[in-house]
């Protein structure tokens, strides 16, 4: 008997071995120059993988396709243009498989440059490990105030997307604007709805608009009608809910149930979706305003083209927020080879912090790390587009206030 | 008092849903030995089926969760037959098996999430049935969640009618108790096992399909319902069909109370509920303790 | 029983793997390092779920309670404690609330046990986002991160620690007993075996190894919050890899976690679209064909029981 569990012991010695000279075998990349190898670990599976595969990779595919279609980057340190190349690895959803993958992609893979996972916190875990490896990432699904603690620990992270603090002052504009009397906040209890609410709310606080209600609820809720039932006694002009896509198909279905049609409603994440429209119909979210915006007609080269090429691509349209950004993320990094010549993180990483980008989403200069001109802070549905209407200036449409009644049922 | 109805109402809704889910799973737990983790992707694939019968062919939900109940049936029959029966006999324990078999069925929720995603790819999708709201003694709900109570409270009724007066159902009964008695009273086990299982696919499907009315429909939506029924199926103690419905309509009904009272804090009620009750009672709330599961 | 793998050269093996491995940072490119690291860091969890959890038989689905504690210990501590103090440190803050986790499941055994640690774990995850939104009024936080090689020497310390508990236990008078439990908890009782303190004392210490590393791996996560550092999969990876190892045998768990860790890293990079299709189909095979696990399979065909040697 003991000698058969030995024996098994020795195949597992050997099974263990040949593991790591498995591990040790490299793919090692080309010894001339021929591409620009992109690194990109992201959750392709689990519980994020569908907001990351439509925020993020069908855009870089699309950069990538298009870029090699014309021949791909010139690179003046090799006197050619190099095609890109695309490495996905998948994170699984998983923080700590993330970092592993990022890193595993900097050694092993030795890629010329990063792309950021999806999401704050990946994002903000994989900034210090990228930065420490001295790699540029230009985070597109970023939304927090941290990122001021981060700048310190990752000089290398670029955020693209608008931040918490203007997005709040932007709402805070448009309630003023269109004449809102009184509000309900809801926010869905995580790092996203709690620094929204709690950049917002102080700044309606300040102005004459009653809060009537400030509440979260928790991410994974199954039925809000007691929350909508709630607000509905509250009768308030305006409802603010800082919902994630889950909530924000919940919140507008139990809504047009029960019959429940605030002068503005507003969601955080998932009505800018087209899926969204499809869904309700262009008739019944007419009116519905959401965070974040961008749209086929913002003043910026390449927009139209943008979206498209994604229509063309995917067979159907882009979301309608940080997805161009993700494209622009890829833009800038082009524009940025070109302009230094080289491959080279350190010069790549000061053209990018000083020079001026024309993307699909407007003129991006970057302000201590993040791009304070994003072209629109709160979109609105009017006829099938999402119109930007806040901040004033940036408007594509004048804000539709109230917001029409559902429209009747068959 | 109108607030009382209301939650009331609410709570026994969702309540239906997960009951629906957990006994099912209670089928294929408590019978069958099999502690499908893929169950809640059932609820998804039941989901989308009704999706797409609605918005492609026009065909009414709860018309399509009928068409789809005997297809689901059939097909968790097929997945007992060619995958659960294989393992059940390839195991020397009871322990062994159901080691395996969860296994196997990790193996199955990774397929499945894998496909669904290949297949229904980004979407985040919903459509709108029954979509205004009934008033019932002043207070107003919504037409879709009260048809879905109906259907899962008529499920429930016929399921239980089934086993207790049928002969397969006296037989799924049989097996419940000891699948070696069972099979020497002359019943074929694995068939009986397999018809159990399928019909725990079977509700989870009907549930997915009753879930589409209600909320958004993605490719991972199926978990969170596994883990909710997981702890439904606890509550209401393993092997009873009857607890567990009535455990789901314990958890719905205290995530609605509390989504009144203090919304942030309606899961962690739940499982608080379900932890205090375990420690009171550790063999769940409707199992009398005499027998040593 | 005087054959060329006699207990010696056993041993022998055994330390020269561990030379092996402990001298790896000076040689081996900085992504075996990585590698090797999270692969120790599934030994160690799965080694030392297999502590109480293997002979009892009773499924214990809080893992990532304990991990996450430990990791939220790094994350309070790391900046003030020297490393090996934190770890320590996540170790203990892991045995304490094992103790009281033991405490009480103590009326469970078999499913009950299993879907009830799962419920706490739940309970601790959405109790320590609500402490976090409500009381520190934030959801985040940084770890103090630490280069590959720190990480790997603090795991490879905790992973070799938590077999040599594993091997220990199994061998000595408390392995048998906890298998006495398994078996039938009032029989047990009546053997004068004390239920009560073996079973508190043994899941407090996979519980304390567990905590360990959460807290070395804190590190390399560098910025958490509860959905990340109480992920409900950690405290199914244990589980799965210890079964598709093989629990019979004192390397099948080993085996499993290094196997299936790997396998992972491999599917997830080289072909990352069907990551979860392939993970998937690779578990209903090997169950199918090696029903006893890897290690049975490795092994012969003796029907071994467990701690049959």
């Amino acid at each position: 008997m003991k000698k058969d569990v030995s024996k098994g012991f020795v195949n597992v010695v050997f099974i263990v071995l040949g593991m790591l000279t498995f591990l040790t075998m490299t793919v090692g990349p080309a010894a001339a120059k021929d591409k620009i190898r992109i690194g990109c670990a992201i959750a392709l599976s689990g519980m994020n993988a569908v907001p990351a595969r439509v925020s993020q990779v069908t855009e870089y595919k699309l950069w990538a396709e298009q870029t090699n279609a014309k021949g791909g980057v010139y690179v003046k340190k090799y006197g050619k243009k190099l095609a890109v190349e695309l490495v996905f690895y998948d994170d699984n959803s998983n923080i700590e498989t993330c970092t592993k993958m990022v890193e595993k992609l900097i050694v092993q893979e030795k890629v010329d440059l990063m792309l950021p996972p999806w999401g704050t916190a990946f994002n903000f875990a994989v900034a210090p490990l990228v930065s420490k490896y001295g790699y540029i990432m230009i985070g597109s699904t970023v939304s927090s105030a941290k990122w001021k603690e981060l700048s310190v620990k990752a000089p290398y992270l670029f955020i693209i997307l608008n931040q918490p603090q203007k997005q709040g002052k932007a709402v805070t504009e448009l309630l003023q604007d269109v004449g809102v009397k009184s509000v309900a906040i809801v926010y869905v209890a995580d790092l996203f709805g709690l620094e929204h609410s709690g950049v917002v709310a102080p700044l309606i606080g300040q102005t004459s608009i009653e809060i009537a209600m400030l509440k979260s609820y928790p991410l994974g809720a199954d039925d809000l009608s007691p929350l909508i039932k709630r607000i509905m006694a509250k009768k308030v002009d305006a409802v603010l809910a800082y919902s994630y896509p889950d909530s924000t198909f919940l919140l507008t279905k139990q809504m047009i149930a029960l019959n429940y049609s605030p002068n503005l409603l507003f969601f955080g994440v998932g009505q800018h979706y087209p899926d969204y429209r499809e869904s309700f119909g262009s008739k019944t979210v007419e009116g519905i305003m959401g965070l974040g915006a961008w749209n086929p007609k913002v003043p910026a080269s390449g927009a139209r083209d943008f979206f498209n090429a994604y229509v063309k691509r995917w067979g159907k349209e882009p979301p309608r927020w940080g997805e161009a950004s993700s494209f622009a993320a890829c833009q800038i990094m082009e524009q940025a080879i070109l302009k230094a010549g080289t491959l080279d993180q350190k010069k790549l990483r000061q053209v990018i912090a000083s020079e001026t980008f024309p993307t699909v989403i407007g003129q991006v200069k970057f302000v201590e790390g993040t791009n304070p001109n994003y072209p629109g802070d709160v979109g609105q549905w009017q006829s099938g587009e999402y119109e930007i209407v806040a901040p004033k200036i940036k408007r594509t449409a004048e804000p539709i206030y109230p917001k029409p009644k559902w429209p009747s049922r068959k | 008092m109108k607030l009382f109805l209301d939650i009331i109402i609410s709570g026994l809704i969702q309540g239906a849903i997960y009951g629906l889910i957990a006994v099912g799973l209670n089928l294929q737990y408590g019978v069958a030995r099999v502690l499908n983790v893929a169950h809640g992707e059932f609820v998804m694939v039941g989901a989308f089926a009704t999706y797409i019968m609605y918005t492609v062919f026009g065909i009414n939900p709860l018309l399509s969760v009928a068409f789809f109940s005997p297809v689901s049936l059939i097909a968790g029959f097929l997945i007992y037959k060619n995958l659960f029966q294989f393992i059940r006999t390839s195991s020397e324990t009871a322990e062994m098996f159901e080691g395996n078999s969860m296994l196997a069925s990790f193996g199955l929720l990774y397929v499945i999430q894998n496909l669904a995603l290949i297949w229904w790819g980004t979407s985040t999708k919903a459509y709108s049935y029954l979509s205004f709201s009934v008033g019932f003694l002043g207070v107003a709900f919504e037409a879709n969640r009260v048809a879905a109570l109906f259907v899962g409270v008529a499920v429930m009724i016929s399921f239980y009618l089934f086993l207790r007066y049928s002969i397969l159902g006296k037989a799924i009964r049989a097996a419940a108790e000891s699948p070696v008695s069972a099979q020497l009273s002359g019943i074929d086990v694995h068939r009986v096992l397999g018809i159990c299982f399928g019909l725990g696919v079977m509700l989870a499907c009907v549930a997915g399909g009753l879930v589409s009315m209600m909320k958004e429909i993605t490719a991972n939506m199926g978990f969170p319902y596994l883990v909710t029924a997981l702890i439904v199926l606890v509550l209401g103690g393993l092997g009873n069909i009857v607890g567990s419905f009535l455990g789901g309509l314990i958890i719905g009904l205290v995530t609605a109370a509390v989504m009144y009272w203090q919304p942030e804090l309606s899961l962690v009620a739940s499982y608080l509920i379900f932890t205090i009750v375990l420690l009171i009672r550790p063999q769940g709330i409707f199992v009398r303790q005499t027998n040593g599961r | 029983m005087e054959g060329k793998h006699s207990p010696v050269n056993k041993l022998f093996f055994i330390c020269f793997a561990w030379l092996v491995a402990a001298t790896l940072p000076f040689y081996s490119p900085a992504y075996v390092l990585l590698s090797i690291t999270s692969i120790l860091m599934y030994v160690t969890l799965t080694v030392s779920w297999t502590i109480f959890c293997g002979p009892t038989g009773y499924i214990s689905l809080a893992t990532a309670t304990f991990f996450g504690i430990g990791i939220y210990c790094a994350a309070l501590l790391g900046s003030s404690l020297p490393a090996p103090a934190v770890v320590l440190c996540g170790g203990l803050a892991g045995l304490a609330f094992g103790v009281l986790v033991g405490l009480i499941c103590l009326r469970l055994s078999g499913f009950y046990f299993a879907v009830f640690t799962f419920g706490l774990s739940e309970l601790v995850r959405h109790s320590v986002l609500w402490w976090e939104h409500n009381v520190s009024g934030t959801v985040g936080r940084w770890v103090t991160g630490t280069s590959i090689t720190q990480a790997f020497y603090s795991l490879l310390v905790i992973a070799s620690l938590s077999i040599l508990a594993a091997y220990l236990i199994r061998r000595s008078i408390y392995g048998m007993a906890l298998k006495a439990i398994g078996e039938s908890e009032e029989a047990a009782e009546h053997a004068g075996i004390n239920v009560v303190v073996y079973r508190i004392a043994f899941f407090a210490i996979s519980s304390f190894f567990m905590g360990m590393a959460g807290a070395a791996m804190a590190a390399k996560f560098t910025y958490i919050d509860p959905n990340s550092a109480f992920n409900p999969l950690i405290s199914f990876t244990p589980v799965l890899m210890s079964l598709f190892g093989g629990i019979e045998r004192d390397y099948g768990p080993i085996l499993g976690a290094f196997i299936l860790t790997f396998i992972s890293e491999v599917l997830l990079s080289r072909f990352p679209y069907f990551y979860t299709l392939i993970y998937g189909i690779i578990f209903v095979v090997v169950i199918l064909f090696m029903p006893r696990g890897l290690a049975g399979l490795l092994g012969s065909g003796h029907q071994h029981k467990f701690m049959d040697h």
